[in-house]
């Protein structure tokens, strides 16, 4: 029997076991599974998410590049990129078929790919950029391990971009270039990453843990397509910039590149910055330079390798404004528009010069370049002699601490802040001395860049105005509309405009008449000053320290519109000096932009004589009409072809051509490639002489440089001797002095 | 067979000569106590709530069986088959090549299962008393007899029969609580002294946990630690017996730590805990079930991605149908549908003690109070492995997770409790 007592202790233990388990038991559970899907149910979620979705990135196409015209320089394309998803391998068979497959078609090595596919992920890129061939031949790849093998979901091709320029090595230092994973890796490509690169999309897919989900969970993010970038350059004038600067960098064999830069002076854009020793920005990572490659190659192993790395950062390097220089010469300018500012020196004020001059009491005497001494001078005749001692007078006049604000001022302690990357800035003396400040005045020991040179020269002939120097005028979305626009920033007024007109008088009369003479372009009144500088090196080990030839000059110099530097660091040929090898440059480029940029001429009585008319126009007319119309215009006609109507004509209406110059007039468009004529070479020859040739010829001439003198001779000429054009084509003539010509002692 | 009213026949054949002489064979049977003495004092509740008697037909199928507890049995089993199904189908269909694969399966398996509960249902339970000792010999039996089986990856579990396989420490789990409601019951007199009431556990236990230790099955020798217990409290123990067994076995375990006896287990205990954290990658790869079991009970939410809309059930989860079903119950009813399945749980678990107190006799009471509160032991413990808070060990979801054994097993002893709560109402009547 059982006990009532032990009966209901039964009960008692039953309702205490129910309870323990419903309370303890499954009250700790509904607290475990409140606190994992309330308080860490988004933390798992997440983690869930990422295991569950693949998320692909979708490219943005990089913006283009434009000139200011809306010339393309750099452009993307469409291309391929073939990605493994390596994860859906179901075994080594398939790795082996796919890589070898693969491999066949991109000409990649096999064993690398079979490693890839090993990889536990879902994208892995076994190539980039590849072209729609490619793709193709890809595609029936995919198709056929399907349908042969039943390999699916291991290789797909998604869209990529590949960057294309148009130009090759057409203003290389300032576009850059961009690395195989779309980056921009030097100059505006770099700067402006960024803005072109857009921001990539993503493409938002349900994984499966092993296989294919029975549904489609897809969400995708557009990529917003990178910004293009209008650029302050001109594709035309970076051309003539270009040419003539390569011209005269073989000519003088220039041995450490060169770089000419040319800037609005009012607004500060930057029209052409070209620097000589350029590379091909498709294919940037290969050397450019021959003797360079001709160099390396004599080399082996690391020193080989350490070689290669070097000449391709120094050929990306963008010397207009990485690299510092002694200005020489041309900083005179800017000593004397301190000294005009401050007042230091006057009309009445006189230099004389012995030839040499000594700064400082006890130290050497420092010579100047005519060591017979320029006798006593006026300001304005120190700077046509470019005079050092006189300079240094002047230099110690306005002091050391006035000297140093002005280099200040004018900006040569801090980057120009233009938008490109890798700007240096110039280096002045710790603490100066005397004798420091008496070479600063005539621009040695002090180091600047040459895009800080072109910018303090710029103010000067702008009225006073430190300008900060840009190279992207506007920035304009994929749709083309503008979101920035780059302005004229003035950082401050550095010489007041009275200063600056009376230098740029007196400029005006250094190009005419002084020792910037070669840099002088017919027509158009230039103001500049040339600048050759001493190097402390020696690349040619001849004994002699190098030199920079510079010249740095604006125009028109009532009103001047554009500043050019051109400069040529370590020219080894037969000059050096800034007259004889950077003035010639300048006056062909800007005998060539000025009319470009539309600057109306100014001639001298003289300049009349000689001045370049514009051809009219005589097509459509009859052979005999078109001839009797050619004298009467007072020009020579020469007739090319059988037909009786003109169809083409040289040189074409409304360019230039020289009074009493040569006018061919053809019958037929064939004959424009018949008649092709091989350029003689105008070297040496005066203005009578070269007109001879020239029309001897069947060709006309339009001079630059020092003309209207009769001492004048030809130093250099726009088409290159030997090289054919067509008859009628105008060739463009620099003249120099006969002085200059062989032998310029002009510092 | 013998049905509920032979049972009631013979128990009124009862009388006292012949429970001197069973007292006299050292056996004392409580529950053949005459209902009329004790039945006011052994359901007070009944009373108080001033219900009337129910009228029962015993020729009726639900007559006299619990039908709330019958009703919760039904609910959670469908439901289970249709969160089996939902969690199972993409498995089923990459691993069989069908959807319904799992679902046809535990469907049949469920509807036997049901047969067979209704059937047992009309059995008197107390034919168990006879069959304890050899069920408990059958269990042993089936322990040893794992290891001829062939193992997967060097565990043996299972025996095959063809068409179904059974786990043998589910047979044993049945055994042990058989055996020790009838034990607690005949010898209730004395199961306050440690020898008949400790040692017979003990000795059991002991023998059951060597065998699965070898097998190896670790929660199965957890799970019959804790029913063996919960056992011998019901019978009256005495703590002080779990103190020192307990004592005992902690210094076993520590020396089988020590000894590095323990690598499958140790292995396991390694990454518990820590599924989310980076160990090293074996560890890594070890939790990976557990981890995708916590993203999917996180991915559920409050209100859950909705039903079928699991994605951790595609080939995420390990095994989804198994014992990680709840973890995908979760992430497709979030917090509120799991709670709502563990208040059922907890209905049932009520509704089963309800009828353990109801009973007619000792046994009757031991033995429901026994398999209920395995249910709520394997529910507890297979939530806190899904979460992370145990070892993942094996076990299983009553109801929920696919096997066709383990859920005929389970619908059996659903059958025993509800035969128990049939017999206690018919005697009411």
């Amino acid at each position: 029997m059982m006990s009532k007592g032990s009966k209901s202790r039964l009960m008692r233990r039953c309702m205490v076991i129910m309870l323990f388990i419903l309370l303890i038991g499954f009250g700790t559970t509904a607290f475990r599974l409140t606190q994992l899907t309330l308080f860490q149910g988004q933390e798992l979620q997440q983690l869930a998410v990422d295991q569950q979705l693949v998320d692909t990135t979708i490219n943005a196409r990089r913006g283009s590049i434009y000139d200011t015209n809306g010339k393309i320089l750099a452009q993307s394309a469409t291309v391929w990129k073939v990605v493994l998803s390596p994860a859906n391998f179901e075994n080594d068979k398939e790795r082996t078929i796919v890589s070898k497959g693969l491999s066949e078609i991109l000409g990649i090595d096999q064993e690398s790919l079979f490693e890839k596919t090993k990889e536990n992920t879902f994208y892995s890129v076994a190539k980039r950029q590849i072209e729609s061939e490619t793709r193709d031949k890809v595609l029936e790849f995919i198709e056929k391990i399907e349908k042969d093998y039943d390999i699916t979901g291991v290789v797909e091709l998604l869209e990529d971009y590949k960057r294309y320029y148009p130009y090759n090595d057409f203003a290389s230092s300032v576009i850059g270039f961009t690395g195989s994973d779309d980056q921009g890796l030097a100059g505006l490509e770099y700067q402006y990453n960024e803005e072109l690169s857009g921001t990539p999309g993503r493409l938002v897919t349900a994984k499966h843990g092993d296989i294919e989900m029975p549904f489609k969970y897809e969400q995708k993010v557009d990529a917003v397509d990178g910004n293009s970038l209008v650029l302050t350059i001109d594709e035309t004038i970076q051309h003539i910039m270009e040419k003539y600067l390569k011209q005269g960098n073989v000519e003088n064999k220039v041995h450490n590149r060169s770089v000419a830069i040319m800037m609005e002076v009012d607004t500060g854009a930057i029209l052409g910055l070209a620097v000589e020793g350029g590379y091909d920005l498709n294919d940037p990572f290969t050397i450019a330079d021959k003797t360079t490659i001709a160099e390396i190659s004599k080399l082996v192993g690391k020193e080989k390798e350490e070689a290669e790395s070097e000449a391709l950062s120094a050929q990306w390097r963008n010397k207009a404004v990485s690299d510092t220089y002694y200005p020489g010469s041309v900083f005179k300018i800017i000593t004397a528009s301190m000294a005009l500012e401050e007042n230091t020196v006057n009309d009445d004020s006189r230099f004389t010069c012995t030839g040499s001059y000594t700064p400082v009491q006890g130290a050497d005497s420092i010579s100047c370049h005519n060591t017979l001494g320029h006798g006593t001078q006026t300001f304005a005749q120190a700077i046509c002699n470019s005079c050092n001692p006189a300079f240094m007078m002047i230099g110690a006049g306005i002091g050391k601490e006035k000297f140093k604000e002005y280099f200040q001022a004018f900006g040569y302690n801090a980057p120009t802040g233009v938008d490109l990357p890798g700007e240096a800035t110039g280096i002045f003396f710790p603490n100066i001395s005397d004798l420091d400040l008496a070479i600063a005045s005539f621009g040695q020991g002090i180091s600047v860049t040459p895009m800080q040179m072109v910018t303090a020269i710029s103010a000067v002939a702008n009225g006073g105005e430190l300008l900060q120097p840009y190279i992207v005028k506007q920035i304009v979305d994929a749709d083309g509309n503008v979101v920035k626009s780059a302005d004229k920033t003035v950082k401050r007024q550095v010489v007041s405009k009275e200063t600056c007109e009376k230098l740029s008088e007196i400029l005006e009369m250094n190009a005419t008449e002084g020792s910037a003479k070669n840099g002088y372009v017919a027509g158009y009144r230039v103001a500049g000053k040339t600048g050759t500088s001493e190097k402390k090196y020696d690349v040619n080990g001849d004994g002699q320290d190098d030199y920079i030839a510079s010249f740095c000059g604006f125009a028109p110099a009532d009103d001047p519109k554009v500043c050019m530097i051109v400069y040529f660091d370590a020219p080894l040929g037969d000059n050096y000096y800034g007259s004889a090898v950077a003035a010639p440059v300048f006056a062909q480029i800007m005998g060539e932009v000025m009319p470009y940029l539309e600057v109306s001429t100014q001639y001298t009585d003289e300049e009349l004589k000689e001045m370049d008319t514009t051809a009219n126009s005589y097509l459509g007319l009859s052979v005999d009409e078109a001839e009797a119309q050619v004298k009467a215009d007072g020009y020579t006609c020469v007739v090319k072809g059988d037909g009786d109507t003109v169809a083409a004509q040289l040189p074409a209406a409304s360019t230039r051509i020289p009074q009493g110059g040569t006018v061919v007039l053809y019958t037929s468009l064939d004959e424009v490639t018949n008649s092709e004529v091989e350029v003689p070479d105008f070297s040496g020859l005066t203005l009578a002489e070269a007109n001879m040739v020239a029309s001897y010829n069947n060709l006309n001439i339009s001079v630059a440089g020092v003309t209207g003198t009769s001492d004048g001779l030809v130093l250099l000429q726009s088409e290159a001797a030997g090289s054919t054009v067509s008859a009628g084509t105008v060739i463009t003539l620099t003249f120099t002095t006969s002085s200059n010509y062989g032998n310029n002692n002009v510092m | 067979m013998d049905f509920i009213h032979s049972g009631i026949n013979r128990r009124k054949k009862h009388d006292p000569a012949r429970n001197r002489t069973r007292r006299s064979d050292m056996m004392s049977d409580d529950f053949a106590v005459p209902i009329q003495d004790i039945h006011g004092r052994r359901l007070p509740s009944a009373r108080e709530r001033g219900k009337p008697k129910k009228k029962l037909k015993a020729f009726r199928v639900g007559a006299g069986i619990d039908m709330p507890f019958m009703i919760l049995v039904i609910v959670l089993l469908v439901c289970g088959i249709i969160m089996m199904f939902s969690a199972s189908y993409p498995i089923a269909y990459y691993g069989e090549g069908n959807s319904y694969y799992y679902l046809i399966r535990q469907g049949i398996f469920a509807l036997i299962g049901v047969a067979i509960m209704f059937v047992v249902s009309y059995v008197n339970y107390e034919y168990l008393k006879k069959l304890s000792l050899p069920i408990l010999g059958l269990g042993f039996l089936f322990l040893f007899a794992v290891f001829f089986f062939p193992s997967s990856t060097g565990i043996h579990r299972w025996i095959d029969f063809g068409i179904f396989n059974i786990q043998a420490s589910e047979i044993m789990k049945f055994a042990i609580i058989v055996f020790l409601a009838h034990w607690g019951a005949f010898q209730h007199k004395r199961v306050n002294t440690f020898k008949y009431g400790a040692l017979p556990p003990l000795i059991i236990f002991v023998l059951t946990a060597v065998l699965l230790f070898f097998e190896p099955h670790y929660s199965g020798i957890v799970i019959i630690a804790i029913l063996t217990s919960l056992m011998v409290i019901l019978y009256g123990g005495k703590i002080k017996w779990f103190l020192i067994i307990g004592a005992l076995i902690a210094a076993v375990v520590v020396v089988l730590a020590v000894t590095g006896k323990l690598g499958y287990a140790m292995e396991r205990l390694d990454g518990w805990g820590k599924a989310l954290e980076y160990i090293d990658d074996a560890m890594w790869d070890q939790t990976f079930q557990t981890r995708n079991s916590l993203y999917a009970i996180g991915s559920g939410g409050l209100m859950g991605l909705g039903l079928g809309q699991s994605r951790q059930k595609y080939l995420y989860l390990p095994e989804p149908q198994n014992d990680f079903v709840f973890a995908i119950v979760v992430e497709e009813l979030g917090l509120i549908g799991a709670l709502v399945v563990l208040v059922l749980f907890a209905l049932l678990i009520w509704r089963g003690f309800v009828i353990a107190m109801r009973a007619k006799d000792r046994f009757g009471t031991l033995l429901a109070a026994g398999l209920t509160a395995q249910i709520g032991i394997q529910v507890v413990l297979n939530i806190f492995v899904i979460t992370d808070w145990l070892p993942n060990t094996g076990i299983s979801l009553p109801f929920f997770s696919y096997g066709g054994s383990s859920l005929i097993m389970m619908l059996i002893q659903m059958g025993i409790i509800l035969s128990i709560s049939r017999t206690a109402n018919m005697n009411k009547v």
